[in-house]
């Protein structure tokens, strides 16, 4: 090749070429490329052509060259092996693995080399292998690796790139060429006359296969004919395809039949891909092949279906003529007859009319008739069929019925191709149409001509037929079935054509639609070209991704509205959840956002997404992680709960569909619940988590514990209430009772524990327990205890280690379930009758809620007074259930009673009076008042000091609603009935007066009768007789006069001023009246004449009088016009009274007493305002009462004689 | 093909006009251009369309510019022929046959159809040998200067995108079918194989 350059560089003769081509290499090692290939081709020279014998010694030098970066010099390695092994075959062995090497190279340009070396190097290898009878291992596996490369070569049809398969067609073509016997018919190129070809291959080698190689190169030739058919193939491998079928058939005329079938069939269905120059191009190119087939002597057979397809590409008639062979040929045809398909007895005295006469002296066709039908290809035999169909009715019926297909306008490219059929409706014309259908309808899979060919393969037959069945098979089944779809089309296109042009004409029927239409079919760029994705795809980077994904999922998200008008909603959302579940990134928080953004509408995708996250953690149990679930959940739970309020209870339904309920989504129910304003719903929805999700029912019921504690008190009262109804639950009650009562235990660390305080160690902080604290361990222990009454037996031993800060709360605290619980809960009566040490005050406080506002009952009064006399004597006790004891048991408990803290004292008294409530009443209490004020006044005095009793009556006389004057005159009656008589008697009797001033006539009565009964026997109450009297003159001059005198005389002794005003009345008597009077009296009134009262006393003697008159005259009870006197006089006596206690209080009850005093006061102001109290004349009456002993002695003088005396005046009490 | 210069062979009739305009440009640019004409001869306009001057193609276009010069000055420098002749002596001495070149190029431009029907015909029916492929792309191009000059232009800038593919084999459909649209004239384009 590069001879001159040679001659060029060897100027020196001196050197040899040994040493020439090593210096060459040296410098080559180190030269850029261009320089380098220069000089490594001056090296080939050398080597290869000058001196032959230095190939051997260099051959690994060059070789290492084909790893060289530079293509070209890769390229020319491959040049180089091609030259070596043909200067040298044995080479082959050698280099033959390097040249796979290079097959494989990533260059394409390299590849394209190595096929275009190998396409010379095989027929080299099979040359040589041929010649050698005995094969060596080492040529064995030479043949091996070349039989292996020519199959990768022929995978390479199926290459990526245009080029590679250009060449590995042009290799297929030479294949075919190689392994298929020359003929006599065959062209041969001058410079191949000697080259290899199958009939050179010696049918008894030892290694090398005729057989196997005349089949690989059957094989070939379908591969290439299955290429050529392929819908997107490129217009330059289309181009090239043809060229080589061309080529193959004039070189090997056996195949030509195959290879103008096949021109056929694609001049019906060129390549759709094409565009409209590509197909005047390929069109072009056809007629160029076709013609150089037809001037081959062999194209005889035909000439019909060649020259019909050169008018219909537009050659003129004579032109096909002149390229026809002559008949100077025909006589070779008996030869090659065996290979070929003979099907021109039937084609061409019909097709081509022109040839006729040529065709008369051919008889010999005849002589094979056999062969003739067998070897029918399916178009013919479809052809054959279709034929007499096409009648004017049926092709005009075809046209009409296809007209629907016709494009709206006409394509380009078949204006630009169509000329008008010339010889319509002509024999020759139908039979062409025919032929065409036929093409169409094989290509689609369809037309008896298939199914006889099919069934014809089943039974079998000669080579040849089996070797045109599959060939039709193969053109069958390869064609892909969005071709057939496109071949039915054509079919109508096609049928179609002759109506539009109204058959005038046969020449020009079919072609240019079907590229046309496909063009348009294809796209306005018009631009045809295999598409291969990767040819113009690059992968994107990560971040490129990331962003049209999120686009891509937010145009979904956004298409909401449409998708839902069309109903279709259902595959968006399964849509969204499951590619946002399979592919992470911003998008999942994208679609949680959209979700939030309107939540209602959204809840659908919000389920789905949820169902999805967990079906990819199921789905990768067990190592699966809930994160992504977790964080789904959370996200659309702290959604929902920082929303405003919803009212369609999407987070309960959320919560309660939910699949696993995970500890951050807990937390959001919890915060949803510490909400005030949803609380009930946020609780509501964990309840029905703890019953409906009973695997983890306790780790939710914990949370409601916890919030039973909360600071906010609805959250507290509203977990309260669920719990109490959980704590009806059977399984939940354990858990429930076990957390209340761990809570209660803490009262008893005498400072509360952090627990408390949120953190979880049990260390106790310096902080004293506040009552909040308490009530906060206590509130949930609380509202179980009327539920489960056994629960105070634990509050009693808590209570009795409890410091009393928190007794005293614990006893607040427990009002109301104490009240709850019930008197007649026999917890509670346990709890009284055992009573713990130290918790007493508990049992008292108990009992006084229960007996609060309700009368004790007998079960409580009974354990209470069980509790009493054998346990704990404290007369506490007994308070609560005073009403329920007998009367002889309070009045036995009264002595201690009184003696008790005043305010103890008065809710003692309130109870037995029945004052305290309104409802008071309802209980009846043993002692009636005037029985209380009657036992008090028997408590034995030296029992109790007189100080406690006379408080207590106080308190009673304080009742004025209940004493009033008529229980205080039955109270006064038996008293006085008593005997001996009462100490605090009179006392009672002056209060009573003071209190009822009315009760005056009563009262004289009482004083009249206690003369009877020798009052003067008993000191203090002779005191106090003495007094009344001193104190109701003159009404009780009467009463004094019916004294006996010595009794008389002891009252003027301690009252002398009443002397002078009973002898004045006396002496107003009348003689009769005053005959009655004693004369022991007279003389006890006369006997120390003092001096005259002053001169108004009359008056009041006469009132007084008056008064009496009236007393005896009308009827028991009391109409006495009221006294100015007596008021004034009864806040005097109510003011001593009440200061009374003040001076000899115990200073520990002086506060106590202060507030009795101050409310007392506020009364006594109040009375004063009608009245004026006389703060001089105050006196102690009760000071007086107090019997002096020395008194005592005094008036018991002479009792006797006071009985006798005081006679009169109970006949006149008798009569009152 | 970067490290390859592309061999380009540019075709027209007679080699006078539209391939020599193009071998001109091309050159130029740089290309490993040759040009060729398919006619059995060289024909230029003569004084009438009935006339034309003949030559075989063994005629320098010295001889040929001297022998019009000869003929009719003034005709052949009006219609430009002369000028024409005078630029293509300076490009090289004579027209060459396509047919008669044994040479290999890896593209070869034809400026009509007919040409182009003829290098095919000549391509393929030569013996081929090492089938390495050779495109064939037609341009019609209309045989005028104005033409020739547009058509030039036209056909050394597909040459220059061609020559920057990566693997033209590759890529040359799609840029013919670029260049189509783009010139909005059709392209014939073949492959055939030395």
């Amino acid at each position: 090749m590069e001879l001159s350059s040679v001659e060029e560089g060897t100027p020196s003769v001196n050197i040899t070429t040994s040493e020439k081509v090593v210096e060459l290499l040296n410098q080559a090692a180190l030269m850029p490329t261009d320089e380098k290939l220069t000089i490594l081709k001056q090296v080939q020279e050398l080597i290869i052509n000058k001196d032959p014998s230095l190939l051997d010694n260099f051959l690994d030098e060059i070789i290492a060259f084909q790893t060289d970066k530079s293509i070209e010099v890769r390229k020319f390695v491959i040049g180089f092996i091609e030259e070596a092994c043909k200067r040298d075959n044995e080479l082959l062995v050698r280099l033959i693995a390097n040249l796979n090497m290079l097959l494989k190279d990533e260059s394409v340009n390299v590849v394209k080399k190595a096929i275009l070396t190998l396409t010379q190097l095989y027929k080299v290898t099979l040359q040589w292998l041929v010649r050698v009878k005995t094969i060596s291992d080492m040529q064995e596996a030479c043949w091996n690796l070349v039989t292996q490369m020519t199959g990768d070569v022929l995978i390479l049809l199926d290459s990526e790139n245009d080029g590679v398969r250009t060449h590995a067609i042009k290799f297929t073509e030479s294949l075919i060429i190689t392994l298929s016997p020359r003929t006599a018919e065959s062209d041969v190129p001058k410079q191949q006359e000697g080259g290899i070809s199958l009939d050179r291959v010696p049918k008894d080698h030892s290694y090398i296969r005729y057989d196997t190689l005349c089949e690989e190169g059957k094989t070939a030739l379908e591969k290439l004919l299955t290429f050529m058919i392929h819908p997107a193939i490129s217009s330059i491998n289309l181009t090239t395809a043809l060229g080589s079928l061309a080529t193959i058939a004039r070189r090997r005329p056996m195949f030509m039949s195959k290879v103008v079938q096949a021109f056929e069939t694609l001049h019906a269905n060129l390549p759709p891909t094409l565009a409209k120059s590509q197909v005047s191009s390929v069109r072009k190119n056809l007629k160029l092949q076709l013609l150089a087939v037809l001037k081959h002597p062999c194209s005889l057979e035909f000439q019909g279906q060649i020259s019909t397809l050169l008018l219909d590409l537009g050659m003129p008639q004579s032109e096909i003529t002149r390229c026809t062979p002559t008949p100077r040929e025909q006589r070779k045809r008996p030869r090659y007859e065996q290979y070929t398909e003979g099907k021109k007895v039937k084609i061409e005295p019909a097709l081509i009319e022109d040839d006729e006469d040529k065709e008369e002296p051919a008889p010999i066709p005849v002589s094979k008739p056999v062969a003739v039908p067998v070897a029918q290809s399916a178009i013919d035999l479809t052809a054959e069929f279709l034929r007499p169909l096409l009648n004017p009715e049926n092709v005009a019926n075809l046209v009409l019925i296809s007209m629907v297909y016709l494009p709206d306008v006409m394509p380009a490219s078949f204006q630009a191709t169509y000329t008008p059929v010339e010889s319509a409706g002509t024999d020759a014309q139908i039979k062409h149409l025919a032929r065409l259908m036929a093409t169409q309808m094989t290509a689609a899979g369809i037309g008896p001509g298939l199914e006889q060919c099919k069934s014809r393969d089943d039974e079998g037959g000669r080579e040849e037929e089996e070797d045109s069945d599959t060939k039709d098979h193969a053109v069958k089944h390869k064609i892909p079935s969005e071709m057939v779809g496109q071949a039915i089309s054509v079919v109508g296109s096609y049928t179609g054509k002759p109506l539009s042009t109204e058959a005038p004409a046969v020449k020009k029927l079919p072609e240019p639609i079907l590229p046309s239409a496909q063009t348009k079919m294809s796209g306005a760029g018009g631009r045809k070209k295999v598409f291969r994705l990767s040819d113009v795809v690059q992968p994107f980077s990560d971040s490129q991704i990331e962003v049209l994904t999120s686009k891509a999922v937010k145009r979904i998200l956004l298409s909401e509205k449409a998708i839902s008008q069309s109903g279709m909603s259902h595959v968006r959302v399964k849509l969204l959840s499951r590619l946002v579940t399979q592919f992470d990134g911003m998008m999942k928080g994208d679609v949680l956002e959209f979700i939030l953004d309107d939540i209602r509408t959204r809840s659908d995708l919000a389920f789905s997404l949820l169902y999805q996250e967990y079906n990819t953690y199921l789905s990768q149990l067990p190592s699966g992680l809930l994160d992504s679930y977790d964080h789904c959940l959370y996200t659309l739970l702290s959604g929902l709960q920082e929303k405003p309020e919803q009212k369609d209870g999407l987070f309960t339904k959320l919560v309660l569909e939910a699949p696993i309920i995970t500890e951050s989504a807990l937390e959001v129910i919890r915060r949803y619940c510490e909400d005030e304003s949803r609380v009930y719903l946020g609780m509501t929805t964990l309840k029905e988590l703890i019953i409906k999700r009973p695997s983890r029912q306790f780790q939710y019921l914990h949370v409601l514990l916890d919030l039973s504690s909360h600071e906010k008190e609805k959250v507290r009262t509203t977990a309260l209430a669920f719990l109490k109804r959980m704590y009806e639950k059977d399984h939940l009650r354990d858990y429930i009772e076990k957390f209340a009562l761990n809570y209660l235990q803490l009262l008893v660390h005498p400072n509360p524990p952090s627990l408390l305080f949120g953190a979880d160690k049990d260390t106790e902080v310096a902080a004293p327990w506040t009552e909040e604290d308490v009530r906060q361990c206590l509130l949930l222990y609380l509202s179980l205890l009327p539920l489960n009454h056994r629960l105070v037996h634990e509050l009693a031993s808590v209570y009795t280690e409890a410091i009393a800060d928190i007794k005293r709360s614990v006893l607040r605290a427990i009002e109301q379930p104490i009240r709850g619980m019930g008197m007649n809960s026999p917890e509670l009566l346990l709890l009284v009758e055992n009573c713990p040490k130290g918790a007493e005050t508990l049992v008292t406080r108990c009992l006084h809620i229960l007996t609060d506002k309700v009368a004790p009952s007998p079960e409580l009064v009974e354990r209470v007074r069980d509790l009493y006399h054998k346990r704990v004597a404290d007369v506490r006790f007994l308070i609560p259930v005073i009403n329920g004891l007998e009367k002889a048991e309070v009045i036995q408990a009264l002595p201690k009673l009184i003696k008790l803290n005043p305010i103890v004292v008065k809710e003692v008294f309130n109870r037995l009076l029945g004052t305290q409530h309104s409802e008071g009443s309802s209980s009846v209490s043993p002692l009636t008042p005037g029985d209380l004020l009657i036992a008090l006044h028997n408590i034995d005095s030296s029992k109790r000091d007189m100080r406690s009793i006379i408080k207590a009556t106080n308190l009673c006389f304080a009742e004025k609603n209940v004493y009033t004057s008529e229980v205080l005159a039955v109270v006064m009656q038996q008293l006085m009935e008593q005997n001996p008589l009462p100490i605090l008697l009179m006392r009672t009797v002056i209060q009573s007066l003071t209190m009822y001033p009315r009760l005056i006539l009563f009262v004289m009565n009482i004083l009249s009768r206690l003369i009877v009964k020798q009052v003067w026997k008993y000191p203090k109450v002779w005191e106090g007789f003495v007094k009344c009297c001193q104190r109701t003159k003159p009404q009780s001059f009467a009463v004094l006069l019916q004294l006996p005198s010595a009794q008389l005389e002891s009252v003027f002794e301690r009252c002398p001023e009443m002397r002078a005003p009973l002898l004045q009345h006396v002496h107003s008597f009348n003689p009769h009246q005053q005959a009655h009077i004693p004369a022991s009296i007279v003389a006890v009134l006369e006997a120390n004449k003092t001096p005259e009262p002053k001169p108004e006393e009359p008056a009041v003697e006469e009132e007084t009088d008056q008064a009496l008159d009236t007393l005896v005259v009308e009827e028991p009870v009391v109409r006495t016009p009221a006294d100015p006197d007596i008021p004034s006089q009864q806040n005097l006596m109510i003011t001593k009274v009440d200061e009374e206690p003040m001076e000899q209080e115990e200073a520990d009850h002086i506060a106590q007493e202060k507030a009795l005093r101050e409310i007392l006061q506020v009364e006594l102001e109040k009375a004063s305002e009608t009245s004026h109290p006389d703060p001089d004349s105050a006196e102690e009456p009760m000071e007086e009462t107090q019997p002096e002993p020395s008194d005592y002695q005094k008036s018991v003088k002479d009792p006797e004689s006071s009985i006798t005396e005081a006679e009169p005046g109970s006949d006149s009490e008798e009569v009152v | 093909m970067p490290s390859h210069p592309l061999r380009v062979a540019v075709v027209c009739s007679s080699n006078q006009n539209r391939s020599m305009e193009a071998h001109n440009i091309l050159s130029k640019r740089g290309f490993d251009v040759r040009s060729f004409g398919t006619g059995s001869h060289v024909k230029l306009p003569g004084p009438s369309p009935d006339k034309p001057n003949v030559y075989d193609f063994k005629t320098t276009y010295e001889q040929m510019y001297n022998d019009l010069v000869r003929k009719d000055k003034e005709l052949y420098t009006q219609n430009g022929i002369l000028h024409m002749l005078d630029r293509n002596k300076r490009i090289k001495t004579k027209p060459e046959r396509f047919q008669l070149c044994k040479d290999k190029f890896d593209l070869v431009v034809t400026c009509e159809e007919r040409v182009y029907d003829q290098v095919l015909e000549d391509l393929n029916s030569r013996e081929q040998e090492t089938l390495q492929p050779v495109h064939v792309i037609n341009v019609d191009i209309q045989d005028n200067h104005e033409e020739a000059t547009l058509g030039a232009f036209l056909i050394c800038e597909l040459c220059q995108c061609i020559q920057h593919t990566d693997d033209m084999e590759n890529e040359i459909d799609e840029l013919v079918q670029e260049f189509e649209e783009k010139s909005n004239r059709p392209f014939l384009h073949t492959v055939c194989f030395y």
